[in-house]
């Protein structure tokens, strides 16, 4: 893991303009604490060796104070800043994760299941790394150095203690890093399983009182708990030995610092004021450091999650056709030897289908559970790419495989309602256009059509309704009247239904019946995935969607 | 104060004071000992500058080295004691909350099961145990540091002491004040644009697909930038008194120090205090501020575990029967499996049916359960069905009528326990092996029972691929088992149960048509082996081998009730039946 992945500052702008910021507040900061050093000692020596009293040294007080509220200042800019900024870089990977996963398509975000946290929870444990550790590590870089030459400058002796141990602190943080992880690891899987199993007994318990067995378990939740404890506590044993390590290491040199000074002043090779102010500025050499150290663990989630999204962020995007769709009112879809390995299963789903969908045809695709059907339609819309086979739009100017033309022409030809419509924030108004308005006649006429009428008439502001994110508010058998009633509006040559019956009763049925029927009377070609046979009936042609068995290596 | 749920939280992790008293004795060791470095190293230093006879300052020397390793060392014990206090706690805890859940009034815990508050049982806890090692105990070693600090100071100087204290209740009380409000105005603001974030974007990834075809993919992004600014705003808001509280830190020990200078100089031209000593009042407040520097972060911690304080004192509050039951129960461990002898094995007279804050969902059921015969429960999804067998078991309370078990009432579930198994849809698999998974019914199932008992649900090939046969563990995953395979062997565990009557939930859900087979083995009593045996379903395969079919309607009523046989034809059919029975042979299979 590095500590700062060029790659978050090429990614997001926000994060780039805030380490600069940071950076800055550092240098200012680092030249704020040797001010403050210096000044206090300066004022305090005199006092101590009786050469001066109040008004000699009540200018310095006053710089003191000036470099005090400078401090002060820049603590509260770059605290000001900081959260500002982690929101904004966590927002633009958020948008840049969300954008790359959906052009990736739907297999790609079902094989990455993990996308879906990362975006939504995931990214926000950036946050930590933005507001605390980063600013500590860029102090390490300013400050510490810049307090060191202070050092350095006034007392050779001080400075050659803090730099033989500085190195020291790495050095032995890794090492003991080393030492330990292997132990940490496998405590940690031991940890991790004794807390899971107590909780699989309080996740068990309606089954356990379900079968009058509740009684007895407390003592196993007992004894896990206490088996967790001890684990856990062998883990921490160690895992805050690095902690103490660097504690150690650099109270220590403060320590080993101060008792030099001291001797040093008794034989009067030092003066007073510098002896106050190496005292002064040792601590503060470490101080860093110590903070990198103390907020290291916390970034830690942020930054894995960074890597997470820069991975899928940086998945090259599968390539698009160029040539314009032919118009799909006068164009043949044919499906040839299309075969698509099932995800995690040893199948072919489907397997050399062929299929042929002629303008103004209504054709439905039948075949069991899992046999490829909707697969097939993702296949035909362009949205997965056939292992074996190939889709072919043969229009007026003859036939093209679909992987040459641009999606973006052929697409606002097709509607399709899928298993699972998609509703999205805003008004029933907005959600049934999508973007595209429709004169308030068709809308009424097709609404009626579907029975989508009758819902919204059910609901308080009717065609005005907001409905919540994802369209909660709506039962599945609504949403999928919403959905009919929007292929039935959208100006596509080609509607694609994926069992549109599957949510609805036998009403809901009748309606989906009268909808494809109305579809063939306007003349537009109607592809239908069917579970029922009342729809296999109203096609002009079936064609039945198998699949097989992966043959063994 | 005793009503906050975070203190009744942390009160129920039962805390040894002892060593809560140990862990803060370390944490004022170490963090003191980093005072004692400052003062001792400043006076050690003053005192040099006299030059006087070195041996003057050896014991001055010595103890700044000993401090130098006491403050690592202590410190390390103090993080050590301070997570055994936090985890013997979350221990203690989490048994309690298995007690009272366990003893609880069924109907509190079958309000559980809906919803993910069990599972979010082990996340709060760990978060009040977190109160201990980030919140109270950093708080106690600052409050006594503080008061420490303040009075050695005061008795070299009573000004500087006065004037330490007040810059330590600037950082230590009005910083974590101020920073604990600002999270609490972000999280009232963020939280609904945090909402619409997550809403946006899993709306993004689940209709990834129809979304792109429909080039709807830049509106919906849009609308996540639109909901990132909105949290983005909220977050700036918070930012003014985060930072306010931040730089309250080293305002504090800035003033601190200038405080001490200004009392301190002239309090030594005027002899009342000693030039050595004015060195130590006012370098020790530079070293007196660690202890407070992570107070604004505590108070934020003890705002955060406030929400999951108040899940779980919720939890065990939804615990009002907890007093209606006897701790312990005396229950024979195994039952006599033998049929009753005395009236049905089960019987409901006039029963209604619906959870005690809902309406009736299921009115006036007759049933009459003979020992060996079985009934159907069909009907459409979402009326009730659930409920009606929550019921019947005893798990909750009838909302009239009533049930009767082996001529005995139902009335709780401590009684009914024995006589009746209930096995719900969503029945837990435990993350053990298959053979204790199968133990969750009855103590004493042999292994051999249980491999007889596998392949009588068709799970003999299952079995037998398993790596180490009974032994196998199940994750709680459920990696190693299908939806189907979990299934069968539920039903497998609800008949290794040694109550006279079983009560299944769709028990044949998720299965093929070999489910079939099962579910007529259920009903015809060749595996139930002379028990009652009553199934919940909506798939009517399988039905004509049951004893009598029930169909409820939408509204909970029983519309018709006969064998399958009846129901589909003769002088008892019902239309809605034979509909639904139509429509399931239609479907392509």
């Amino acid at each position: 893991m590095r500590p700062l992945d060029p790659r978050l500052l090429r990614r997001a702008r926000s994060a780039r303009r805030y380490v600069l910021l940071t950076a800055g507040l550092g240098g200012l900061t680092a030249a704020a604490v040797v001010a403050q050093a210096l000044l206090l000692a300066r004022a305090l020596s005199p006092v101590v060796l009786r050469t001066a009293d109040w008004p000699d040294v009540a200018p310095l007080v006053g710089w003191l104070a000036a470099a005090v509220a400078t401090r002060v200042l820049l603590t509260w800019l770059q605290e000001r800043f900081a959260h500002r900024s982690a929101v904004r870089a966590i927002a633009e990977l958020r948008e840049q994760v969300l954008a790359r996963a959906v052009t990736l398509g739907p297999r790609w975000v079902a094989a990455h299941p993990g996308v879906t946290t990362l975006a939504t929870r995931g990214l926000d444990a950036l946050e930590p790394y933005f507001v605390r550790y980063l600013p500590q590590l860029l102090l390490a870089a300013t400050v510490t150095p810049a307090t060191l030459a202070v050092v350095l400058a006034h007392d050779l002796i001080a400075a050659v203690t803090i730099t033989v141990t500085l190195p020291l602190i790495p050095v032995f943080m890794v090492l003991i890093g080393r030492m330990t992880q292997g132990y940490a690891d496998r405590r940690l899987a031991a940890m991790t399983r004794l807390g899971n199993q107590v909780l699989d007994l309080l996740a068990g318990l309606p089954t356990l009182r379900a079968l009058g067995r509740e009684r007895g378990p407390e003592r196993q939740v007992a004894e896990l708990g206490d088996a967790h404890r001890r684990a856990t506590m062998g883990t921490l044993r160690v895992a805050f030995l690095s902690g103490m390590t660097l504690e150690l290491l650099t109270t220590i040199s403060v320590a080993l610092v101060a008792v030099g000074v001291g001797f040093r002043l008794v034989f009067g090779d030092l003066s007073l004021t510098t002896g106050l102010a190496v005292l002064v500025l040792a601590p503060e050499v470490y101080l860093p450091l110590r903070q990198v150290g103390a907020h290291f663990h916390a970034s830690a989630d942020g930054v894995a999650a960074a890597e997470q999204a820069f991975e899928v962020i940086e998945q090259p995007t599968p390539a698009r056709g160029t040539a314009p769709a032919p118009d799909l009112a006068r164009t043949t879809v044919r499906l040839r030897g299309v075969t698509v390995a099932a995800p995690d299963r040893a199948t072919f789903a489907p397997t050399d289908l062929d299929l042929t969908v002629a303008p103004g045809e209504v054709v439905a695709l039948a075949g069991p559970n899992g046999a490829g059907k909707s697969t097939t339609v993702a296949v035909l819309l362009g949205l997965l790419d056939p292992d074996t086979g190939e889709v072919l739009l043969d229009g007026p100017d003859g036939p093209v495989p679909l992987g040459e033309i641009d999606p973006e022409t052929f697409w606002p030809q097709v509607a399709w309602v899928p298993q699972r419509p998609v509703i999205e924030p805003g008004s029933v108004r907005e959600a049934v256009q999508r973007g595209r308005p429709v004169p308030e006649a068709a809308l009424a006429s097709a609404a009626a059509l579907t029975g989508f009428d009758r819902v919204v008439a059910g609901l308080p502001h009717g065609w005005d309704q907001q409905l919540g994110q994802g369209g909660v508010g709506l039962s599945l058998g609504q949403r999928q009247r919403l959905a009919l009633t929007r292929a039935l509006l959208a100006p596509a040559a080609l509607v694609v239904l994926d069992e549109p019956t599957a949510h609805l009763d036998a009403d809901g049925e009748r309606v989906v019946l009268e909808a494809v029927g109305r579809l063939r009377a306007e003349g537009r070609t109607v592809l239908l995935v069917a579970h029922r046979t009342s729809l296999l009936d109203l096609a002009d042609r079936t064609v039945t969607v198998a699949s097989s068995a992966l043959a063994a290596p | 104060m005793r009503r906050d749920p975070l203190w009744r939280a942390v009160r129920l992790l039962e805390v040894d004071l002892r060593r809560v008293g140990a862990a803060v004795a370390a944490g004022v060791g170490g963090l003191g000992s980093a005072i004692a470095l400052a003062a001792v190293s400043a006076w050690l230093i003053a005192r040099a500058a006299q030059m006087p006879p070195v041996s003057v300052l050896s014991v001055a020397a010595v103890s700044v080295r000993l401090f130098g390793i006491s403050r690592g060392v202590l410190r390390y014990v103090e993080r050590l004691a301070s997570h055994d206090v936090a985890l013997r706690g979350m221990a203690t805890l989490r048994v309690r909350l298995y007690e009272r859940l366990a003893t609880t009034s069924p109907a509190g815990l079958v309000g559980l099961r809906r919803g993910d508050l069990l599972a979010r049982v082990g996340a709060d806890v760990d978060a009040v145990g977190d109160v201990v090692v980030r919140g109270l105990l950093p708080m106690a070693v600052a409050g006594v540091l503080g008061v420490a600090s303040a009075v050695a100071m005061g008795i070299f100087l009573p000004a500087a002491g006065l004037t330490l204290a007040g810059c330590l209740l600037l950082a230590g009380v009005v910083a974590p004040w101020i920073a604990r409000r600002g999270v609490r105005a972000v999280e009232r603001d963020a939280a609904a644009a945090r909402a619409d974030l997550a809403a946006v974007g899993q709306s993004l990834l689940d209709g990834a697909a129809e979304l792109t075809v429909t080039g709807r993919v830049e509106p919906m992004l849009a609308e996540l930038r639109a909901a990132d600014s909105r949290l983005a705003r909220a977050t700036d808001r918070g930012a003014v008194p985060a930072a306010l509280a931040a730089a309250l830190g080293p305002a504090a020990t800035g003033l601190a120090v200038l405080a001490a200078l200004a009392v301190g100089i002239p309090a030594t031209t005027s002899g009342g205090l000693h030039p050595v000593e004015l060195a130590v009042v006012v370098l020790t407040p530079l070293a007196v501020f660690e202890s407070t520097a992570v107070l604004p972060g505590a108070a934020v911690a003890l705002l955060r575990s406030r929400e999951a304080a108040r899940r779980i004192v919720e939890l065990l509050d939804t615990a009002p029967g907890a007093s209606q039951q006897p701790a312990a129960v005396a229950r024979p461990r195994t039952p006599d499996t033998a049929p009753c002898r005395s009236g049905a094995a089960l019987e409901a007279h006039g029963l209604v049916v619906g959870w005690p804050d809902g309406h009736a969902l299921v009115h006036d059921l007759d049933l009459t359960l003979e020992p060996g015969r079985s009934v159907a429960v069909v009907g459409p999804s979402g009326l009730g069905k659930t409920t009606l067998l929550l019921t019947l078991a005893g798990l909750l309370p009838a909302k009239a009528g009533t049930v009767l078990a082996g001529g005995a009432p139902v009335d709780g579930r401590a009684t009914a326990a024995a006589r009746v198994a209930l096995t719900a849809e969503d029945s837990h698999v435990f993350d053990t092996s298959v053979l204790e998974n199968l133990r969750v019914a009855r103590g004493d199932v042999s292994p051999d029972e249980a491999t007889r008992m596998c392949s009588a649900v068709g799970l003999d090939r299952w079995l037998e691929a398993l790596p180490h046969g009974l032994e196998t563990r199940l994750g709680s995953d459920a990696a190693r088992i299908s939806g189907g395979e979990r299934r069968r062997l539920l039903v497998a565990r609800a008949l290794l149960a040694p109550a006279p009557v079983l009560l299944l939930d769709e028990p044949t859900e998720h299965l093929d048509t070999s489910g079939r087979t099962l579910l007529a083995g259920l009903l015809d009593g060749s595996l139930a082996h002379g028990r009652a045996v009553l199934v919940v379903t909506h798939r009517l395969a399988g039905l004509e081998r049951a004893g009598e079919v029930i169909l409820l309607d939408a509204t909970g009523t029983v519309r018709a009730r006969g064998t399958h046989t009846e129901l589909l034809t003769g002088p008892r059919a019902a239309p809605a039946y034979r509909a639904a029975w139509q429509a399931e042979q239609q479907e392509i299979a």
